[in-house]
Formats: C-alpha cells, sequence, structure tokens
C-alpha cells in the first residue's frame, strides 16, 4: 500500500503569499502618507526684520546723539495708477533694479548706514518686500520700515 | 496499516499581522491630522518674493504666524482677529511666552502696507522686535 503523503499542500507557495499581503499593505499606506504629506507646497522661506529698538527714534536725552558721517537713507515707495515708484534721498526712481544699484554705490562706502523705507499705506506688499530685498542684497544691514503711530 | 500523523509545522500564537496593520493605521492617522491641523493654520496665500530670503530655521523659539490677506484682513492661528486686538493678543503671547518671540507676517503680496502697518506697531508696543517675513524665493516662481 502506498503511503500516503504528508504534504497535502505546498506550505511554501501559501506562506510566500502570506507574507507579501501586509507588506504590500504598508508600503501603499506609507506611499499614500508621504504622498499626502508632500501636498504639493512650494516652501516658504523668511526675511528676518529685526524691530530694532536703536533704528527707530528713541533719542537719549541725557547726551546728545552721535555725529553722523552720513545721513540715513531713506527710500519713500508710493503706488499710483498701478504703478509703483520710489524716492532715494528725494531723487526720484522708476525702476527697482536703479534703487538696488544706487543703494550698493552707497553700501561700498558705508554699508551700516540706517536705511529707512518709508511706504504709502496703499503700497502692495509685494513693493514693500521688493524694495527691502535690493536693501538687503545691496549689502546693508540695518534696515527699518517707517511706521505711522497712530 | 500505518496511520498517517499529519504533524503540523505551524505553531500555534497570535497573528501579529493585523496588529501591525492596525498600528501603522494608527501611526499613519495621527501623522497626517498633526499635518493637516499644521497646515490650517496657514492661509494659501500669494506671498511676496525675495532674493535674500533665509531658510526658515527649525528651532525651539515660540512662533505666532499672522496672515494678512490681499484685502488686508488678519488671520491669527487660523482664525480671523481684528487690528483693535493685536497689541492685547500680542501682549498675552509675550505674558505666556516671554519676549523671545517669533512673529511671522505672512502677508500676501497684494496687502497694503496699511494693513502691515499696524502689526509691527503692536510688536513695538509689546516689546517683540524678531519680526519675519514670509516670501517665496525669486527661484520658485
Amino acid at each position: 500500500m502506498k503511503r500516503p503523503s504528508t504534504h497535502l499542500h505546498q506550505p511554501d507557495a501559501i506562506d510566500i503569499d502570506q507574507a507579501m499581503t501586509p507588506m504590500i499593505d504598508v508600503v501603499f499606506l506609507l506611499l499614500v502618507f508621504f504622498v499626502w504629506t508632500a501636498s504639493f507646497q512650494v516652501i516658504e522661506q523668511i526675511l528676518p526684520s529685526e524691530l530694532s529698538s536703536q533704528l527707530g527714534n528713541q533719542h537719549s536725552t541725557l547726551t546728545p546723539p552721535p555725529i553722523k558721517d552720513f545721513e540715513d537713507v531713506i527710500i519713500t515707495i508710493s503706488y499710483d495708477d498701478g504703478r509703483p515708484a520710489w524716492t532715494l534721498n528725494k531723487q526720484p526712481i522708476q525702476r527697482v533694479a536703479e534703487i538696488e544699484r544706487r543703494l550698493a554705490a552707497i553700501a561700498s562706502v558705508n554699508a551700516a548706514a540706517p536705511v529707512i523705507l518709508h511706504p504709502q499705506p496703499n503700497v502692495p506688499l509685494e513693493f514693500v518686500i521688493q524694495s527691502y530685498d535690493a536693501a538687503k542684497l545691496s549689502g546693508f544691514t540695518k534696515v527699518a520700515f517707517a511706521v505711522n503711530p497712530k | 496499516m500505518q496511520i498517517p500523523r499529519y504533524k503540523s509545522n505551524k505553531k500555534l500564537g497570535f497573528n501579529m499581522t493585523p496588529m501591525i496593520d492596525v498600528v501603522f493605521l494608527l501611526i499613519i492617522f495621527f501623522l497626517v491630522s498633526s499635518h493637516l491641523s499644521k497646515q490650517e493654520n496657514q492661509i494659501e496665500l500669494s506671498l511676496p518674493v525675495a532674493a535674500s530670503a533665509d531658510d526658515a530655521p527649525n528651532q525651539q523659539t515660540p512662533r505666532v504666524t499672522i496672515n494678512v490677506t490681499a484685502d488686508g484682513k488678519y488671520a491669527l492661528a487660523g482664525r480671523p482677529i481684528a487690528a483693535e486686538r493685536l497689541p492685547q493678543q500680542f501682549a498675552d503671547v509675550v505674558a505666556k511666552e516671554g519676549k523671545d518671540l517669533e512673529v511671522r507676517i505672512r502677508g500676501s503680496r497684494s496687502a497694503p502696507y496699511s494693513a502691515v502697518e499696524p502689526i509691527m506697531l503692536a510688536c513695538t508696543k509689546a516689546g517683540i522686535w524678531n519680526v519675519t517675513y514670509a516670501v517665496f524665493r525669486e527661484a520658485q516662481q
């Protein structure tokens, strides 16, 4: 009489199937998670702007302010008819590239001079940041915003 | 006649597979929900562009992010807030977290400067000096 085989099924094949299923589950879950968290967002950067009290209008009442070799660099920004316009120490400028060029010339002499941006209330933030960026790129370290206290 | 002996090679015990599945599901659920809770604080805004921008440092300094929409409205921690309440709000945060605080202004590039001005004024009144602007780098445009 033939002895019945104890291998009624193929255990190796079944074990492989069973082992693959949870792995595929986990791989798909991880895939979904990473696709979701990527969320296709553009990475934001930051533009530091310290509201330093030394750049403001605080003057000591005991000692006179030190004599400055250079005056503050004051940039005003206006926005009329959908177009921005600048003045650099009261000299009108039409393009931000020109601002950057002139600021770079001043910065080559004294980059420590404070630059004060004075935007009009209706100026879009885009042009304010653009001007701030131009001052930073020119090499100035002290760039401040003028704020109208109400 | 010899009776065949079916000796199973399988060991008795807990099946770990469903438990691992559930644990992974829970991990992913909490990770995704925490990610979404971070996202909901950030309104989708068209930020200004700056070439001198730095990467946002992953520091432990407490940070308050204030969003300024194109029409000049504010949202603090995802909730709208009036300009008049900003000084008090910042003062409360300073009282809780200290003056070593970062205020990040996420302003739309179309927002008028008159909408950003009160934030800086409120920061100055509250004694906060660390103010940053969220921007995009030029290469990403």
